[in-house]
C-alpha cells in the first residue's frame, strides 16, 4: 500500500517534469525564430526576452520535483559513497527534516504570497515595454515547491524504509546521462555499420 | 579494509574543518559575523555527509538569514517575513537570471551532439591520420576527447566512451595502462575548459563577470591545456617507446572505397586527384560511374574551394574601406567574420551536412567545381607533380580580378602581407595536393564526415559569441538547432532520441538551478550575517600582497577541488573570494580564467574525481582504479603547469579579449 503511494507520486512527479521538460524544445524554437526574424528580417520582437525567460524558469523549477525523484541533485560524494545504506538514510532523513522541509514549506507560502500580491496587481513583466502578464510565471514558485514538498515526503518514507529494511527501495527507472549498456550499443553498433 | 581508508580520508577532511572552527570560534564573544563562519563551516560538513547540497544550502541559508533577522530587531514575526521575502526574491532572481538562461541550451546542444555518435568515426579517422606521430593512439584520443567533450560538455559520457573504445585500442597495441587511462580521463575533462562550456557561465553568473569575455578568455588557455597533454603523450612517446609503441603496418592500412580502388587500380596512379583526372578522361570511365568519380573529385578539391574562399575574404578585409575600422572593434571584427564566413552559424554547419549528402548524391554545387579541374587538365601532360604548381597561380590570378574590379567606395590597394598569406596558401595547397595519396584521401574523406562537423559547429557557436554577432543564449539556441540537423545528418535522429536528450535536459539544468536558489539564498544569509566583512577584514589583516592572495586562493580552490565537486565550489566559495578580489587589485576575469583552469583538477583528484568511476566503469576487470588514478598524476601536475603559465603570462588568457572588447 504505502509502496503504491510512493510509486504513484514518484509517478506523478516525473510526469509533470517530463512534460514540462519539453520547454526546452519551445525555447530553442522561439530563440531561433527570432534570431532569423531580426537577422533576416529586421523584425525582432521585444516580447521574446520576456518569454524566453518565462520558459527557462519555468522548466527548471517544475523539474525540481522529477529531478529529485530520480535522485539527480548534485550530493557531495566524498563520505556518503562509502556509508552503509542505513547510515546513508540515517543522515538523509535527519537533513530532510532539519534543512528541506522548513526551507522548502516556506518557498512555497512565500511563493503563494509573492503571487497573490502580483496578481492582485495584474502585474506586468517590466523587461520590455508593454511587457506580457507576469503572475502566472510566479505562480511557479509555489507550484514546483509543492511538488518538492511532496517528493521530499516520499523520500522521507523511502528514508524510513531503508532504515527498517537495510536496503533502498527501489525507484523506477529513468533515462541516464551515462547509461553504460546504452553507451556500449552505441559504439558496438557503429562498429557493426562500420563492417559493412 | 578499502572501504574504511576512504571513510577516514573523508572524516580527517571533515575534522580539518570542524576542529579550527571549534578552537579558534570566540564562543564568550561571538558576532553576528562568526555565526557567518560557522554557517559555513557547517555547510561543508553537511555537504560532505551527501544531503543534495541544493536544499542544504536552502534550508541552511533560511535558518541562518532568520537568525540574522531576528539579532537586528529582535522581534520574531518581522524576522519571519523578512526571511521570507529574501527567498522568495532570491529565487525569482535566479528564475529570471538573464545569463543561466543559456545553461539549459547549451545543455540540449551537447545531449543532441552526443546522439550523433560521431564519436567513434572522430576517433578512427583521427587515429588514422596522426598514425605517423609518436603515440598516436594516445595524442587521437586526447584530440577525440578535446573536440568531442567541448562540443558535449559532458564529461562522464566522454570518458565512458572512449573508455569502450580507446582503452582495448591502445592496450591491444601495448601502450601502457596508465598512460592510456590518464590519456582518457584528461582530455575528457578538458571539455569544462574549453568553450562554449557550462562552468564559465556558472562563473559569469556568480561572479558577474561577461559570459562573452570569459569564452574569449578561457578558448586559447583550453588550447594551451590540450597542446601541453599532447606534447606530453609525444615526448613519453618518444623517450620511452614501450609506453606507447608505434602502430603496426597493418594498423595504419585505410581500406578504400571500391570506386577508390577500382580507379587506383585501372589508372596505376599514386596520387589521388592526378589518378581521378586520368579515369574521368578515358572513354570507358575504367568501368566506374562517372558520377561517382566526379564526387571523389569533388571532396579532393574541397581543400582548393576552401583556400579560395579564405583568401578571397582575407583580400575582401584587407581592401576594406577605412572608415570601417575606425567604429569600435566589435563591430569591425564582427563585420569582418561576417566577411570570411559569409555564412551565419546555421550556414556554416550545413555545409559541410550537404557535402555529406554529396556522398550519396552528388548536390549541385559540386558541379560547379568540375569546371576548373577539367581545364586544368586539358594539357595532355598535366601530371600530379604539374596539377598543383597551376593550382596557386589560379588562385592569383582570381585574387587580381578581385581587385580589378573593387566596388566604387574606393577599396585599398591590396597590401603586400596578403600575397605572402597568398603564397603561403598556394604552396600548403601544392604540398596538400602532391601528398594527397588514395589513403589520405580515404582519411580526408573520414575527417570531413566526424572532424570537421563538430569543429564546424564549435567554431560557428563560439565565433558567433566572441564576435559579439549573437548572445551566448541565442548561440545555444541556434547550436541546439545545430546539433539537431547533426543528428538528423547521421540518420540518429528519431523520438526517442529527442525524448531523451529533453529528459536529460530538463534533470540537468534543475540540478544546475537549484543549486543557484539554494547557494543564493545562503550567500544572502551570509552577507547579511556579516560573515564577508569578518572574512575580509581578516584576510586584509594578513597584509597579502595581491600575488601572494592569488596563490593563497587558488591553493585553496586546489584543496577544495578534492572533496568537493566544482559547482559546489564555484557557489559557494566565489561569492566569498569576488569581493576580495577588488582589494587586490585582481581583474575577476583573469581570476575566473585561473579558477576554470584549476578546476580542472578537481575532475582528476581522488577521491572524488568522477573521471577516474568512469572510466573504471568500463574498463577490463583487471585495470584498478589506483592504476587509473596513478595514470591522472601527470596530467594533473600538466594542469598544475598551465596554471603557473597562465599566471606568468596573463596574455595567453587576456589577449583575445583585450583586443575584441577594447
Amino acid at each position: 500500500m504505502m509502496q503504491k503511494i510512493l510509486l504513484a507520486i514518484d509517478r506523478w512527479s516525473t510526469r509533470i517534469g517530463q512534460w514540462c521538460a519539453w520547454s526546452i524544445v519551445a525555447l530553442t524554437a522561439l530563440i531561433c525564430w527570432e534570431v532569423f526574424s531580426r537577422y533576416a528580417f529586421n523584425n525582432p520582437h521585444p516580447w521574446v526576452m520576456d518569454v524566453s525567460n518565462m520558459l527557462y524558469g519555468f522548466l527548471f523549477m517544475m523539474a525540481g520535483a522529477y529531478t529529485l525523484a530520480k535522485n539527480g541533485h548534485v550530493r557531495g560524494d566524498v563520505l556518503y559513497s562509502f556509508f552503509q545504506p542505513r547510515t546513508q538514510a540515517g543522515f538523509d532523513l535527519a537533513l530532510y527534516i532539519l534543512f528541506f522541509i522548513p526551507g522548502v514549506v516556506a518557498l512555497c507560502y512565500a511563493g503563494w504570497d509573492f503571487f497573490s500580491v502580483s496578481y492582485a496587481q495584474q502585474e506586468r513583466s517590466s523587461i520590455s515595454a508593454d511587457g506580457p502578464p507576469i503572475y502566472p510565471f510566479k505562480l511557479v514558485i509555489p507550484l514546483a515547491g509543492i511538488m518538492l514538498l511532496l517528493q521530499g515526503l516520499v523520500e522521507i518514507v523511502r528514508c524510513i524504509q531503508c532504515l527498517r529494511d537495510g536496503e533502498w527501495p527501489s525507484r523506477e527507472e529513468d533515462v541516464e546521462e551515462v547509461d553504460v549498456d546504452k553507451l556500449k550499443e552505441m559504439v558496438s553498433g557503429e562498429a557493426k555499420a562500420g563492417q559493412l | 579494509m578499502k572501504l574504511r581508508r576512504e571513510l577516514w580520508f573523508g572524516l580527517i577532511i571533515m575534522a580539518m574543518l570542524v576542529l579550527p572552527t571549534i578552537i579558534f570560534m570566540p564562543w564568550s564573544a561571538m558576532t553576528t559575523g562568526h555565526y557567518g563562519l560557522l554557517m559555513l563551516a557547517l555547510v561543508v560538513v553537511a555537504i560532505m555527509l551527501g544531503f543534495p547540497t541544493a536544499f542544504t544550502l536552502m534550508g541552511m541559508g533560511m535558518i541562518f538569514a532568520f537568525v540574522a533577522y531576528y539579532g537586528v530587531k529582535g522581534e520574531f514575526k518581522v524576522a519571519v517575513s523578512h526571511t521570507l521575502d529574501l527567498m522568495v526574491q532570491r529565487t525569482f532572481g535566479v528564475m529570471t537570471n538573464d545569463v543561466l538562461i543559456s545553461i539549459p541550451l547549451f545543455v540540449f546542444m551537447g545531449y543532441l551532439v552526443e546522439r550523433a555518435n560521431l564519436i567513434e568515426k572522430l576517433f578512427k579517422s583521427l587515429h588514422l591520420a596522426l598514425a605517423r606521430v609518436p603515440g598516436a593512439l594516445a595524442v587521437a584520443t586526447l584530440i577525440t576527447c578535446a573536440v568531442f567533450a567541448t562540443a558535449t560538455g559532458i564529461v562522464g559520457a566522454v570518458v565512458t566512451l572512449m573508455g569502450l573504445l580507446a582503452l582495448p585500442a591502445m592496450l591491444r597495441a601495448g601502450y601502457s595502462m596508465k598512460l592510456a587511462a590518464g590519456a582518457i580521463t584528461a582530455g575528457g575533462c578538458l571539455g569544462i575548459l574549453i568553450p562554449p562550456s557550462v562552468m564559465l557561465i556558472v562563473y559569469g553568473a556568480t561572479a558577474g563577470v561577461s559570459v562573452v569575455k570569459l569564452y574569449a578568455g578561457a578558448f586559447f588557455p583550453g588550447i594551451m591545456l590540450a597542446l601541453l597533454y599532447v606534447a606530453y603523450v609525444i615526448i613519453v612517446a618518444k623517450l620511452k617507446p614501450e609506453l606507447a609503441p608505434p602502430l603496426s603496418a597493418e594498423d595504419r592500412i585505410v581500406k578504400l572505397t571500391p570506386v577508390a580502388a577500382k580507379v587506383a587500380h585501372a589508372t596505376g596512379a599514386t596520387n589521388s586527384v592526378s589518378g581521378l583526372m586520368s579515369a574521368l578522361k578515358g572513354a570507358s570511365n575504367v568501368g566506374v560511374a562517372t558520377g561517382d568519380i566526379l564526387k571523389a573529385l569533388g571532396i579532393a578539391l574541397l581543400p582548393l574551394l576552401v583556400g579560395f574562399a579564405f583568401l578571397f575574404g582575407m583580400h575582401r578585409y584587407a581592401t576594406a574601406p577605412d572608415e570601417v575600422i575606425d567604429s569600435g572593434g566589435l563591430q569591425e571584427m564582427g563585420a569582418a567574420s561576417n566577411v570570411i564566413s559569409a555564412p551565419s552559424s546555421t550556414g556554416g554547419l550545413a555545409e559541410p551536412l550537404k557535402e555529406l549528402g554529396g556522398l550519396q548524391e552528388p548536390p549541385k554545387e559540386l558541379g560547379g567545381l568540375q569546371e576548373p579541374p577539367k581545364e586544368l587538365s586539358a594539357p595532355p601532360s598535366a601530371s600530379s607533380a604539374e596539377y598543383p604548381s597551376t593550382a596557386a597561380p589560379v588562385e592569383d590570378s582570381a585574387a587580381k580580378t578581385a581587385t580589378k574590379t573593387p566596388p566604387a567606395a574606393a577599396r585599398l590597394a591590396t597590401p603586400s602581407w596578403f600575397w605572402w598569406l597568398a603564397g603561403v596558401v598556394g604552396a600548403g595547397l601544392a604540398v596538400l595536393y602532391r601528398l594527397l595519396s588514395w589513403g589520405r584521401l580515404e582519411i580526408f574523406k573520414m575527417l570531413l564526415g566526424s572532424f570537421f562537423p563538430l569543429a564546424v559547429l564549435i567554431i560557428a557557436v563560439l565565433g558567433t559569441i566572441v564576435f559579439g554577432l549573437a548572445t551566448p543564449t541565442e548561440a545555444a539556441a541556434v547550436g541546439s538547432l545545430g546539433g539537431l540537423l547533426l543528428a538528423f545528418a547521421y540518420k540518429q535522429l528519431n523520438m526517442r532520441v529527442v525524448r531523451e536528450s529533453v529528459y536529460l535536459t530538463a534533470k540537468t539544468s534543475a540540478m544546475v538551478c537549484w543549486l543557484f536558489v539554494g547557494s543564493s539564498i545562503f550567500s544572502a544569509a551570509f552577507a547579511l550575517l556579516g560573515g564577508q566583512d569578518l572574512i575580509e577584514k581578516w584576510v586584509l589583516s594578513l597584509g597579502l600582497t595581491s600575488t601572494q592572495f592569488l596563490i593563497l586562493s587558488q591553493f585553496i580552490i586546489f584543496v577544495l577541488g578534492w572533496p568537493l565537486e566544482w559547482t559546489e565550489i564555484i557557489v559557494i566559495f566565489m561569492p566569498i573570494f569576488i569581493p576580495l578580489l577588488a582589494k587586490f587589485n585582481i581583474d575577476p576575469l583573469f581570476f575566473g580564467l585561473l579558477v576554470a583552469l584549476n578546476l580542472q583538477t578537481a575532475f582528476l583528484s581522488p577521491p572524488v574525481a568522477m573521471a577516474a568511476f568512469y572510466l573504471k566503469g568500463v574498463a577490463p576487470p583487471h585495470v584498478t582504479l589506483n592504476q587509473i588514478f596513478a595514470g591522472m598524476v601527470p596530467f594533473m601536475i600538466i594542469q598544475i603547469i598551465a596554471l603557473i603559465l597562465l599566471y606568468i603570462f596573463p596574455a595567453i588568457g587576456l589577449w583575445l579579449p583585450s583586443v575584441l572588447y577594447k
